[in-house]
């Protein structure tokens, strides 16, 4: 219990100092900035009526919000679809790593946005491009941690498997994958981080709706109060989108 | 016309090779009816791994018979190649030179009639404690229904009391009672042979002593059976467990020394057998020939070095 009273006072420290800073810079920039104060009014004065749609230009905010995390989803969902099967592959099989890996190291540090313009192509909506973009955002961090996973099974553990005649079958599904959950989770939550990152950016060039978008349409009308939301509300989602892989990952990680 | 000839050639057997196929035949009829009670037959087996420094060779030259039943224990200092010798035997690692022979059969690979308790437990950790015993009796042993099965896992984890744990992930237990769950694991599949590679190594002396019982215990339930060769570097407890000591010399390159018989009478007393005059020879006998007197003398020039 006192550890939980500690921590909240933690907690509140923390954005108290957010908060005064923010308030000195409001100060310094005259205004330019606006105070915390005010930035938490329209915080609240938005999450009001947070589901409203008046038209393509004018939607609430948790409509905004819903939309970008369901762009995530189908992208992140999709991109891990193709990144653990291929990394187990990649782990599981030396030459396949030999072939794929010049690939990946080349691919993997091209911005997720350049392939934009690509999706743009094959797809002819932005929508659809934006998805393509979270898809490919989500295939790195996945591929190599599953294959990282996979190659590096226990010697023990593979020879509980020989010394007892597993079966293939039975050697993937009761050595293998439960041995490389750890680390193929902890891909998830860095793609699931970084796609979190790459759909703010990517809603802005794409335009029409989502938190990306929000942003900049906020600016345009000139409400850096709402720009101050939406970067407190994407940091909230960011957090809470981590915390559930944590989870996750504690419950697949077993003690010897 | 000539290539013709080749290609014929090329197919016959030569006949040196031909002679060795009849003398194996020969050995795997007659070999069993001469010795019908060995369990295991190590026949001058060399093993070499190729390192970045060049040839390693761990195990030479090493002749090994164990009879049915028989517990043997393979002892000597840490890297001597001890569980080389058990690796081969349980069909892990590949003799370079030379084979082994286990109930008839040429060692080819790990096989359920060689039951191993790993150094380190080597329990799946994500399964439970039924769950490990379970997953490898569905392995090994391929006939019978799954109730079948999930009672020889009952019966065994009953045999070591381990029952009342059967659903604990191996996280949760303490060393002694993980490595009951892996005897028990290697108990299930019924081998004739049962390989321990230094099962005990890890455990406190009051833990460990009570295993040795445990395992006499489940040893002797089975009617002394059993074949079991056991790997360590723990002289009492080779004593104890052992029919003989088989000391290995200091590797790479390891041959057998010595091979010491233990004459004592069974069922032994771990409090009385101490006293024994016969085990106080042995146990000095397997200390001589495990501390060698040079080392003792190189420390005292060490010491007069420096």
């Amino acid at each position: 219990m006192n550890k939980k009273i500690l921590s909240l006072v933690y907690l509140v420290s923390g954005f108290a100092v957010l908060f005064s800073l923010w308030q000195i810079a409001s100060m310094v920039t005259k205004g330019e900035l606006p105070t915390p104060w005010k930035t938490m009014s329209v915080f609240f004065e938005m999450w009001a009526d947070p589901f409203y749609d008046a038209g393509p230009n004018d939607k609430g905010i948790g409509v905004q919000l819903f939309l970008s995390l369901k762009r995530v989803a189908i992208g992140f969902g999709l991109g891990s679809l193709i990144a653990i099967p291929l990394g187990i592959l990649i782990g599981s099989n030396k030459t396949v790593f030999n072939i794929l890996n010049p690939v990946v190291q080349v691919l993997r540090p091209v911005s997720p946005l350049a392939w934009f313009p690509l999706g743009l192509a094959m797809m002819h909506v932005s929508d659809k491009a934006t998805i393509f973009v979270i898809v490919i955002t989500s295939l790195w961090p996945t591929l190599i941690n599953t294959a990282l996973g996979v190659a590096s099974v226990p010697q023990d553990h593979k020879n509980v498997g020989r010394a007892f005649g597993f079966s293939r079958w039975k050697y993937i599904t009761k050595i293998l994958l439960p041995s490389s959950f750890p680390l193929i989770i902890t891909g998830l939550r860095l793609s699931i981080g970084v796609a979190w990152l790459v759909i703010v950016a990517a809603e802005m060039l794409s335009g029409g709706v989502g938190i990306g978008f929000f942003v900049w349409d906020s600016w345009n009308a000139l409400s850096l109060e709402k720009v101050m939301c939406a970067i407190l509300i994407i940091g909230l989602v960011g957090l809470l989108l981590d915390k559930m892989f944590s989870l996750l990952q504690k419950r697949f990680t077993y003690a010897v | 016309m000539e290539t013709l000839n080749n290609k014929v050639q090329a197919h016959n057997i030569d006949p040196q090779k031909q002679s060795r196929i009849k003398e194996r035949v020969a050995d795997a009829i007659i070999g069993p009816l001469l010795n019908p009670a060995l369990s295991i037959d190590v026949k001058n087996v060399t093993v070499s791994f190729p390192t970045a420094k060049g040839v390693y060779t761990a195990v030479k030259d090493i002749d090994l018979q164990i009879r049915k039943g028989e517990i043997v224990a393979l002892i000597g200092h840490s890297g001597c190649g001890k569980s080389t010798l058990m690796g081969m035997i349980s069909g892990m690692v590949k003799p370079s030179n030379g084979e082994v022979i286990a109930n008839g059969k040429k060692v080819s690979g790990p096989g359920p009639d060689r039951g191993i308790v790993f150094q380190n437990y080597s329990l799946l950790p994500w399964l439970t404690v039924f769950q490990n015993i379970y997953e490898a009796v569905d392995s090994a042993i391929k006939t019978g229904s799954s109730a079948q099965k999930k009672k020889i896992v009952e019966e065994n984890l009953k045999m070591v009391n381990l029952w009342a744990h059967k659903d604990k992930l191996p996280g949760q237990l303490s060393g002694g009672m993980k490595q009951r769950v892996a005897i028990a694991r290697a108990f299930a599949i019924n081998p004739s042979i049962l390989l321990l590679d230094e099962p005990f190594g890890a455990l406190d002396a009051l833990t460990k002593s009570s295993m040795h019982v445990e395992l006499l215990k489940l040893w002797n339930l089975d009617n002394r059976e059993k074949t079991i060769v056991l790997v360590t570097h723990d002289i009492e407890e080779a004593i104890f467990l052992a029919d003989r000591v088989v000391v290995l010399n200091n590797g790479p390159a390891a041959t057998i020394k010595e091979i010491v018989d233990v004459p004592l009478e069974r069922p032994r007393n771990k409090k009385d057998i101490v006293h024994d005059p016969v085990y106080m020879d042995i146990h000095d006998k397997l200390m001589g020939l495990l501390i060698d007197k040079f080392s003792i003398e190189d420390i005292n020039d060490m010491k007069k070095t420096a």
